[in-house]
């Protein structure tokens, strides 16, 4: 009896510690039902000039094999001129849909010396696996101040699962290959989405109201536009880089 | 349940109880229990840490104190709270006996000198200080420090299983070089989280930053020391391999080098 009692207490006590530790997550984010939401769809182009970004500083030197992966930082559609991984978001909201977070984790794999994919989005709370699919060993190193830094080894088909709590824009990068690096951006609502490699985007379920709207990219930093939302209408938008 | 029975029982969890708590007390570290470690920052800790800490490390722990700029390593910016000689995992934050440790002992190989030429309380009251100038220790809290297994015996077999994980399976080489002389090929490229350029350890000179007793090098590659480019293989290798890999690196030290 003595004993059972004990274990009751112990479980007791561990369940409050679960339940009092998930309570301590802080967010200024208010999950409501949203009825009439408006959606807005748009297009993040680049119109500066193109052929700067086509330099080539290596001029023709043979490369070595390590060195000869495409670099992602700047992807710049031939038909429309939009950019891919630019994460368009609104900064300003409190209150709107649940706030979903995904189940399957999402995985970012490290194959022939690169990230793929380059640049993530996701709310804070996600799990994300980072896998090695090389046959040789690299390493994943951040150094956030919020989120918990991590820098480790991983070889052949090992697989580490990271969750990542608060909002931030985290560098992943590799120290045995110096060129490869990757983008994990944490934000605290739902309302975000990244562009496609034609620059589009949509958000939807937006409650009415007028909010900030924010476009980051790695290399050409932020852009920012007030945007009315109307109940059930769809608004059109477009961001515009004009010069690198 | 019969009365004697109950007694019977009752004195064996007491005895039980009383025995685990003797034992408890008996391994936790010496340092931990007899310092009196503050938790709030003091006054006694601000002026210690102006006169004796702040040349190198600056007034509001950036590491840009007056002398840093003739320094490489540098010394540490307190503001990201990356800690390097820790006895928890990756990325965590460091428990105060950590500090209170590289403090104490100080960092061999840079211009970190052991401070025990002040006393034990001083040294105790600089950490609050350290941790006050990041708001790492604000948001998060350092974990529970590694479990350190039971040392295998250092034979010709398990130097020969290290120097095969040295070599093939994590190719340490690429950065500390085939013989440990930190020459490998990507050692020249490595730099810290701040930005400054850092060299990878020669193993040759035996003087190791975090300490020369075999734990302290089993540590380091199972930690990790954050904010430089060595991760942490926590996850790559067993226990025995790791002991394997310390007892490896351990025959790298040439005995004409450590006296230069």
């Amino acid at each position: 009896m003595k004993q059972l009692l004990f274990l009751c207490a112990l479980f007791g006590f561990l369940s409050w510690n679960v339940i009092s530790s998930e309570d301590t997550l802080a967010d200024n984010y208010a999950e409501v039902e949203v009825k009439d939401g408006g959606t807005v769809v748009g297009n993040v182009k680049y119109m500066g000039d193109l052929t700067t970004l086509s330099l080539n500083l290596y001029a023709d030197f043979e490369l070595p094999e390590t060195s000869k992966t495409a670099t992602e930082k700047l992807t710049v559609s031939m038909i429309n001129h939009g950019i891919k991984y630019a994460i368009v978001s609104i900064t300003d909201i409190t209150r709107g849909k649940k706030k979903a977070i995904p189940a399957i984790h999402p995985i970012i794999d490290q194959q022939r010396n690169n990230f793929i994919p380059h640049v993530t989005a996701i709310p804070a709370g996600t799990t994300i696996d980072i896998l090695n699919g090389d046959e040789e060993l690299h390493t994943v190193h951040t150094s956030t101040i919020k989120n918990q830094p991590f820098n480790l080894g991983t070889t052949y088909k090992q697989r580490i699962s990271k969750t990542f709590e608060y909002p931030e824009t985290i560098k992943l990068t590799c120290d045995l290959h110096k060129k490869s690096y990757a983008w994990v951006v944490v934000l605290d609502n739902p309302y975000f989405d990244i562009t496609d490699r034609n620059g589009y985007f949509e958000i939807c379920d937006i409650p009415p109201g007028t909010y900030k709207f924010q476009v980051w990219h790695e290399e050409l930093g932020k852009l920012e536009k007030e945007v009315k939302i109307n109940p059930k209408e769809l608004s059109n938008i477009e961001f515009v880089y004009s010069q690198y | 349940m019969k009365p004697k029975a109950l007694l019977s029982k009752v004195g064996l969890w007491s005895a039980t109880a009383a025995a685990s708590a003797a034992l408890v007390i008996g391994i936790a570290p010496i340092t931990a229990k007899a310092l009196n470690i503050p938790t709030e920052v003091t006054e006694d800790g601000k002026n210690t840490y102006k006169k004796f800490c702040s040349a190198c490390h600056g007034e509001e722990g950036k590491g840009d104190g007056p002398v840093a700029r003739s320094m490489l390593p540098k010394p540490r910016d307190f503001t990201r709270g990356a800690y390097k000689f820790r006895t928890t995992p990756s990325g965590s934050l460091p428990t105060d006996e950590d500090i209170y440790r590289t403090i104490s002992y100080g960092v061999p190989n840079s211009t970190m000198i052991p401070w025990d030429i002040l006393t034990e309380q001083q040294r105790a009251s600089v950490i609050p200080v350290l941790k006050s100038f990041s708001e790492a220790f604000e948001v998060r809290k350092p974990e529970a420090p590694v479990a350190v297994g039971l040392e295998v015996r250092p034979t010709e077999k398990t130097v020969a299983e290290g120097k095969k994980i040295y070599e093939e399976k994590l190719e340490c080489w690429k950065c500390h070089g085939v013989e440990g002389r930190g020459d490998g090929p990507s050692a020249a490229e490595q730099e810290d989280d701040f930005g400054f350029p850092i060299k990878p350890f020669d193993f040759t000179t035996g003087k190791f930053k975090g300490g020369n007793s075999s734990r302290d090098v089993y540590l380091r590659f199972t930690t990790g020391l954050n904010g430089t480019p060595m991760p942490s293989f926590a996850k790559e290798l067993t226990d025995e391999q790791r002991w394997c890999l310390t007892h490896y690196v351990i025959s790298l030290i040439k005995p004409e080098e450590t006296s230069k």
